[in-house]
């Protein structure tokens, strides 16, 4: 892939927790690309480390945890940025956040400081982005709340959070994500808290922001129907791995790794009807502060093998198709 | 060598993560066994130094008889005023009577009256609270205006208010303190008891046909333990200063049962303010460092009690 | 919110009203009543001619119309005599007014902005020594019993160290209103240190909680200065929490105000209050207490009406 279709470049990313004094390896070794204009889904169990991932690119890590090892690179129109050498909250990190790469995130009633009104708090974005001053900050906000599908948006930027339904809200963080253009959009799980028709609505739009502005986004998700609907690209998470990634087509067509597989087989499918296998991944997850040796899925896995007591390596099996695993090569060819 | 080696800004955190994780590598942290909370407190320094302290005071009061040979009410006019010495290590007071005895002794009866009016009020209220929590209705709505009224006057006007009603006694001083007491505890379990009993596990609880007042004492009230320990802890100071304070003005316990507050009612004389320091101003030091060490563990029981904190 | 006042006045009229009667109760029962008082102890009163007092001064009506006309008076602001010396209650209680006044506005002032400064500071620097030293300095603070740091302050500043006077407001010798003014150092400050503890511990509290919501992550994601999340977000969303405690410690700026004015000997209404008990006066008693009641209700309803108007998810009624 040519470098210039990249925005965002992770090179082996590892993010440790350090609370209750204990070393907490929530993102242990994880790469993975953002294409322009593409979308990246980010797919895994909750705990996995797809929020860390991301909170990690925009530095927005709690105090007690930091970013141990790896490489975020940012390639912006002004050249390559090492956001993981950038301090936390000095004035190029901050410059970068909701100008170059935005974020929303779950609940957008929490998310929203309930004691402002929405149009405060978008034009609060624009104002230490752009150079839009007075008036035009109002019209500006006014004009994002449409494109957003927000309808009488000269009332609603006058109101507060609470006044809007929890559709319009999550509509409104992604009016004031965008407000200025982001190159890259996070959203982290952003129709978790919602109704499935109003999920519906919010990817429809995501899908407008991709096409009419071109803006990567890297989608958070557990749901695989959505990596279905929206992916270019996907990336599986597990315990702080990736453990398998690729296109759409190579990840949710040809699934090799044991723990893809068993997430699409635990999916009911609309249309197959009432006597498809619909089988749940046996056992949980690990105690992140108690692992296993070698590969993590390995306790639940129906593949597994005594080799499996290593960590496996990452294995290119085509330019666009990585999988962690030991048996990817019979894997690969077994049927579904 | 990466950049990041190269450009990032050691802090003290960055230093502690480090050790940590090295830690971590050598196999060498295990998640500790036994209550979080009990772990929480005890590395809570400030809440073990309380725990420490009040001990110290607490056993002292108890065995008094122990620790002292003088009794605090004996009167001695041959040796009135004396400063500290190896006999009176406290000295004597305007009587003779021995001054480090009446700390002592005066330490069981202010501690009596605070820890006891404490955890009397917060019995009262807790049953109370438990009990219109989940009932509800008019009877609920009656004894929370009652609440809200007693509420509304500040404690110390309450306090001499009663007292200059039905006089000066120490069970009086005790009861008037816990009818002030009562409602603070109330109104935290009644909360508690109203924002759970929509809790599903309540509610699936119900529908294994389990009756109210089991599933108000065995499962609600277990919930409401935290705060209400803590609200003790916070009650047992806030007693014992008021009644330091009332005592000091001769309005508190009556004069005859020494107590921290009533040694210190001679302070209110300036020439014993400037000459005898050692009649006021340990036994005020002493109440100072208790209520100190009560306000450490409270804060402590705070802090280990509540789940939503981070290590 | 005209409705909201309405409806919080509904509540709280019959609620003072009702604290009233239990007082008047309480008063009326307790042994002896005006006249017994007003008589010489020495002699046995002869039971006929007490009679004829009492009913010339309106004491034998049923108790629930000398209840009517004690709170007509009341509210008149006639709050009768005292038994001490046949002195108007209102009289007296105006005369000492300002002292008190002058004492806890100035505590209640000092104490809430260098508090809510402390406290925000302490939260910001959370984990650091300033925040230790502040926690454990505030906790010191509401350890100590407010009369014993008077006193100790007494000992160093006014009678070692001579430079502030012991206690007293106006001496004979002052001639302008700011003559007194070393007086009122040390009973404001120990007021005010007492008061600044509390709010400080309750302010940081209000801050950490505020700092923890997802909003400020937010703020953040905006790429905004740190101050401003800090500020504009967390303090302002912690103000409304701060607002209502700050209320709530007016009860105890009452209580600590009785405790300091009597050991400075300041002539205000919380040394008039314990004078009047060490008397057993009671009318003036029962009539300080009902003032109070009063005070703390409504200024409960002010910081209900100020949390309104900041707050708007309680103004718009969700």
């Amino acid at each position: 892939m040519a470098d210039n279709d990249i925005a965002l470049s992770v090179r082996n990313l590892k993010t440790f927790f350090y609370t209750n004094n204990r070393c907490n390896k929530a993102v242990n070794g994880v790469s993975f690309d953002i294409r322009k204009g593409k979308t990246l889904c980010v797919v895994g169990e909750s705990g996995c480390g797809k929020s860390v991932t991301a909170a990690s690119i925009m530095q927005l890590l709690p105090r007690l945890s930091r970013i141990e090892e790896g490489e975020i690179i940012y390639h912006s129109a002004r050249g390559d940025i090492r956001i993981d050498t950038l301090p936390r909250n000095g004035p190029d990190m901050r410059a970068i956040r909701g100008a170059d790469i935005s974020m929303i995130f779950q609940d957008p009633m929490t998310a929203l400081n309930p004691v402002f009104t929405v149009g405060f708090q978008i034009m609060e974005n624009l104002r230490y982005h752009t150079a839009l001053r007075g008036g035009q900050l109002r019209d500006k906000t006014i004009d994002l709340l449409r494109d957003m599908g927000i309808p009488l948006p000269e009332r609603r930027v006058r109101q507060y959070p609470h006044q809007f339904s929890g559709g319009m809200r999550q509509r409104a963080m992604i009016a004031m994500a965008m407000a200025c253009n982001p190159r890259i959009l996070i959203a982290d799980e952003p129709t978790t808290a919602l109704d499935v028709t109003i999920q519906a609505q919010i990817f429809d739009l995501m899908a407008t922001l991709r096409r009419d502005h071109g803006t990567a986004i890297m989608l958070i998700t557990h749901d695989m129907g959505v990596v279905a609907e929206l992916a270019d690209d996907v990336a599986v998470m597990y315990m702080g791995n990736i453990v398998e990634a690729g296109t759409v087509d190579d990840v949710l067509r040809r699934p090799t790794h044991p723990y893809t597989r068993a997430l699409l087989d635990s999916v009911p499918v609309l249309g197959r009807g009432k006597n498809q296998s619909v089988r749940a991944i046996p056992g949980s997850t690990p105690d992140p502060l108690d692992r296993p040796r070698g590969c993590q899925f390995a306790e639940r896995c129906t593949y597994r093998i005594d080799a499996c007591d290593q960590m496996p390596s990452e294995t290119q099996m085509t330019p666009t198709h990585r999988v962690m695993c030991w048996r990817h090569e019979e894997l690969a060819h077994a049927p579904r | 060598m990466a950049l990041s080696d190269i450009v990032r800004h050691r802090s003290h955190l960055d230093r502690r993560f480090d050790r940590i994780r090295a830690l971590e590598e050598a196999g060498q942290l295990t998640t500790p066994t036994g209550s979080r909370a009990l772990r929480k407190f005890m590395n809570n320094r400030l809440a073990v130094f309380g725990l420490i302290v009040f001990s110290v005071i607490f056993l002292a009061s108890v065995l008094a008889p122990l620790l002292t040979p003088w009794d605090p009410t004996r009167i001695n006019l041959r040796a009135i005023s004396q400063p500290p010495s190896w006999d009176h290590w406290l000295g004597t007071d305007k009587t003779g009577r021995d001054v480090f005895s009446r700390l002592l002794y005066g330490g069981r009866v202010s501690i009596l009256v605070g820890l006891g009016s404490a955890l009397a009020s917060a019995l009262i209220g807790v049953v109370i609270g438990c009990y219109m929590g989940y009932v509800g209705g008019w009877l609920d709505a009656i004894v929370m205006r009652i609440s809200e009224a007693i509420m509304a006057f500040p404690e110390i006007i309450l306090v001499l208010m009663l007292v200059s009603i039905v006089g000066q006694s120490l069970v009086n001083i005790m009861l008037i303190f816990i009818l002030g007491g009562w409602c603070g505890i109330y109104r935290l379990v009644r909360a508690q008891m109203m924002s759970l009993r929509e809790e599903e596990y309540v509610q699936a609880l119900r529908t294994f046909g389990l009756g109210r007042g089991l599933i108000t004492f065995k499962h609600i009230l277990p919930n409401t333990l935290g705060p209400v320990m803590v609200n003790i802890t916070l009650s047992t100071a806030a007693f014992i200063l008021q009644e330091a304070g009332l005592s000091f003005l001769g309005l508190g316990v009556p004069l005859s049962i020494p107590t921290w507050g009533n040694i210190l009612n001679v302070a209110q004389d300036l020439s014993v303010l400037q000459n005898n320091w050692w009649l006021w101003l340990p036994v005020g030091v002493v109440i100072s460092l208790f209520v100190l060490s009560v306000n450490f563990i409270g804060d402590g029981l705070r802090d280990a009690t509540d789940p939503t904190q981070q290590g | 919110m005209l409705t909201f006042i309405v409806r919080r006045l509904l509540i709280m009229v019959p609620m003072a009203i009702g604290i009233s009667f239990v007082i008047y109760l309480a008063l009326d029962l307790s042994p002896g009543d005006a006249v017994t008082r007003m008589l010489n102890p020495e002699r046995t009163p002869d039971p006929a001619r007490l009679e004829e007092m009492r009913r010339a001064l309106g004491l034998d009506a049923p108790m629930p119309v000398r209840y009517w006309i004690w709170l007509t008076g009341v509210v008149r602001g006639d709050f009768g005599n005292t038994l001490t010396g046949g002195v108007p209650i209102s009289r007296l209680l105006l005369d000492r007014l300002p002292a008190t006044l002058e004492l806890s506005v100035v505590a209640l002032f000092l104490s809430s902005i260098v508090g809510v400064i402390l406290g925000t500071i302490s939260a910001l620097r959370r984990g650091t020594a300033t925040d230790s030293i502040l926690t454990v300095g505030g906790m010191i603070g509401v350890s100590i019993p407010e009369f014993f740091f008077g006193l100790v302050a007494i000992v160093v500043f006014a009678l070692h160290l001579q430079w502030l006077p012991v206690g007293g407001r106006l001496l004979p010798t002052y001639d302008s209103y700011w003559d007194h003014l070393p007086n009122i150092i040390m009973p404001a400050l120990v007021l005010s240190i007492m008061m600044t503890a509390g709010v400080m511990r309750y302010a940081r509290t209000a801050m950490l909680d505020a700092l923890s919501r997802e909003f400020i992550k937010t703020a953040r994601a905006k790429g905004l200065p740190e101050w401003r999340v800090n500020l504009l977000h967390g303090f302002r969303s912690a103000l409304t929490p701060v607002i209502v405690l700050i209320g709530f410690r007016l009860p105890i700026l009452i209580g600590g105000s009785v405790i300091v004015e009597e050991v400075f000997q300041w002539p205000g209404l919380g040394s008039l209050f314990v004078q009047s008990v060490r008397n057993k006066d009671l009318p003036v008693v029962m009539t300080i207490a009902l003032l109070t009641v009063i005070l703390v209700l409504v200024v409960s309803l002010i910081i209900d009406i100020l949390t309104a108007l900041i707050d708007p998810r309680v103004r718009l009624g969700t």
